[in-house]
């Protein structure tokens, strides 16, 4: 009897200084606060009936978020591969081209890049498809990082392996495909996962041009039921269902490949 | 092996080599000795034709080592082992095979497998180059050079990250490699590996060959520069 109690307040022991437990402790100490703050509010918390009322509204937005984000994530990396290819070019023309953009587009807010695309470069170009110049936008804002991803990805190949592929006589193609490639893709993992979780959040700034994404749906539905707390928490909520799991599914990606 | 090196230059921002002019012939293992920056390291990679020089021409075996299929007869072992680092032992080896030299997978897997075995690693086989020591790397570097089935292959100091054990390993691999009938151009510090596995022996000093000649010129230098060098590797 004695033995077995003892037992448990080990395993209890164990438990209390194991990682696992740590997180949940972690996990309630957020939620704990939030649950104050909420409560803290003399109006009442009125989260179902935003969700009851505007759900579809808001879940068409969700998807919408993911699916933009993925046409960008897929686009920002063909534009940010070009842009890549161009700054290795002999001709200086374009390297400067692509130094000078990327000087650009690190110091201009979002936001100033999608207004200035829907509402100066796209008319200038006869175009006023607001979703498309919208999503163009965001594809070359991320493009520029994209870029430096390939770059110091490709440059850590150390010169001695050129040289070696060189020597064994393999073309390029098979350079890519059987030596370059394998091995960046380890070490480019994780800041593509770091870039597509920019964009998931970037997109969020197309509620200006009113595109139906997640932020916009949520702002329909609060200015019609001004329940503008519930509906901020519930942005936050569903941002995180996407990003949590992406951040997980990179370290598990980093621990599989690269461990 | 017959060597002829005709006026040959090359620089990077300072000049490295400086006309050099010089031709042998009848030798199988010919040691390249200098002190660090003497220009040896840069005359193997050109003699591999891994570089292109600034000016001059080379031949050896009477081919011009500019010639496109010079590359497909020669074997190099770098400095660090330079073994593929996502690839295991045996697929550093059968990849290349494959992919360069028209041999089926089976082919290319059975050969990497004896080369291994040829240097002893055949329990290493599947394991990444990360995973084993310094010298079983440079080893199955080793294996790598000599499954091309190569006329000549070319050691670039093959031991100079390698600790006194290790460097003792190697070397050992690399004298078993003989019997196989290769010729040899090497650069290494190890004074004693020279005398025992070079049967010419190149000084160079400042870009230039100093001094040439069987072995034996280590024990009785003529020139105060080779002097100098032996006095500070012994």
């Amino acid at each position: 009897m004695k033995t077995l109690l003892f037992k448990t307040l080990k395993n209890f022991k164990t438990f209390l200084v194991s990682k696992f437990f740590a997180y949940i402790l972690a996990l309630i100490t957020f939620i704990g606060f939030l649950v104050f703050v909420i409560a803290s509010r003399d109006t009442q918390f009125e989260l179902t009936k935003l969700i009851g009322e505007y759900g579809n509204l808001i879940f068409r937005g969700f998807f919408n978020t993911i699916w933009i984000s993925l046409i960008t994530l897929v686009g920002s990396l063909i534009v940010g591969f070009i842009l890549y290819v161009l700054s290795l070019s002999k001709i200086y023309y374009f390297v400067a081209l692509v130094d000078v953009f990327t000087e650009i587009i690190y110091g201009t807010p979002l936001l100033v890049m999608i207004i200035l695309m829907a509402f100066l470069i796209g008319p200038a170009f006869d175009n006023f498809d607001r979703p498309f110049l919208g999503i163009t936008g965001l594809i070359l804002y991320i493009a520029p990082f994209m870029k430096n991803v390939f770059k110091s990805g490709f440059s850590s190949i150390p010169k001695d392996q050129y040289m070696a592929m060189d020597l064994f006589g393999f073309n390029v193609f098979q350079r890519y495909q059987y030596i370059i490639i394998p091995q960046v893709i380890r070490i480019l993992m994780p800041p593509f996962m770091n870039n597509f979780s920019l964009i998931i959040k970037g997109s969020a700034l197309l509620y200006l041009l009113a595109f139906p994404e997640l932020y916009y749906g949520i702002y329909v539905a609060q200015s019609r039921s001004f329940l503008f707390v519930e509906g901020y928490i519930l942005l936050w909520m569903l941002y995180l269902v996407i990003t949590v799991p992406l951040s997980q599914f990179t370290k598990w990606i980093e621990k599989k490949i690269i461990g | 092996m017959k060597i002829n090196i005709q006026h040959l230059r090359h620089a990077y921002d300072t000049e490295v080599l400086s006309n050099l002019n010089f031709s042998i012939e009848g030798y199988h293992s010919i040691a390249i000795i200098g002190a660090s920056g003497s220009g040896k390291s840069t005359l193997l990679r050109i003699l591999s034709s891994l570089e292109k020089p600034s000016s001059g021409t080379v031949t050896i075996n009477d081919a011009s080592i500019s010639s496109k299929d010079y590359k497909d007869r020669i074997g190099f072992v770098f400095q660090n082992h330079n073994l593929f680092p996502h690839l295991t032992l045996r697929r550093n080896i059968s990849l290349i095979l494959e992919k360069t030299r028209g041999f089926s997978f089976k082919e290319a897997d059975d050969t990497a497998l004896k080369f291994l075995s040829i240097v002893q690693l055949e329990d290493q086989v599947n394991k990444l180059p990360k995973n084993i020591s310094g010298g079983q790397a440079q080893r199955a570097s080793l294996a790598r050079a000599f499954s091309l089935n190569p006329d000549i292959v070319f050691l670039d100091e093959p031991t100079s990250a390698l600790d006194p054990v290790l460097t003792y390993e190697v070397l050992t691999t690399v004298k078993g490699l003989k019997g196989l009938g290769k010729s040899f151009i090497f650069v290494t510090h190890v004074m004693s590996f020279v005398k025992d596995f070079a049967d010419y022996v190149i000084f160079m000093d400042k870009g230039k060959i100093i001094e040439h000649g069987k072995p034996s010129i280590l024990t009785n230098p003529q020139t105060e520069e080779l002097q100098r060098y032996i006095s500070y590797t012994y």
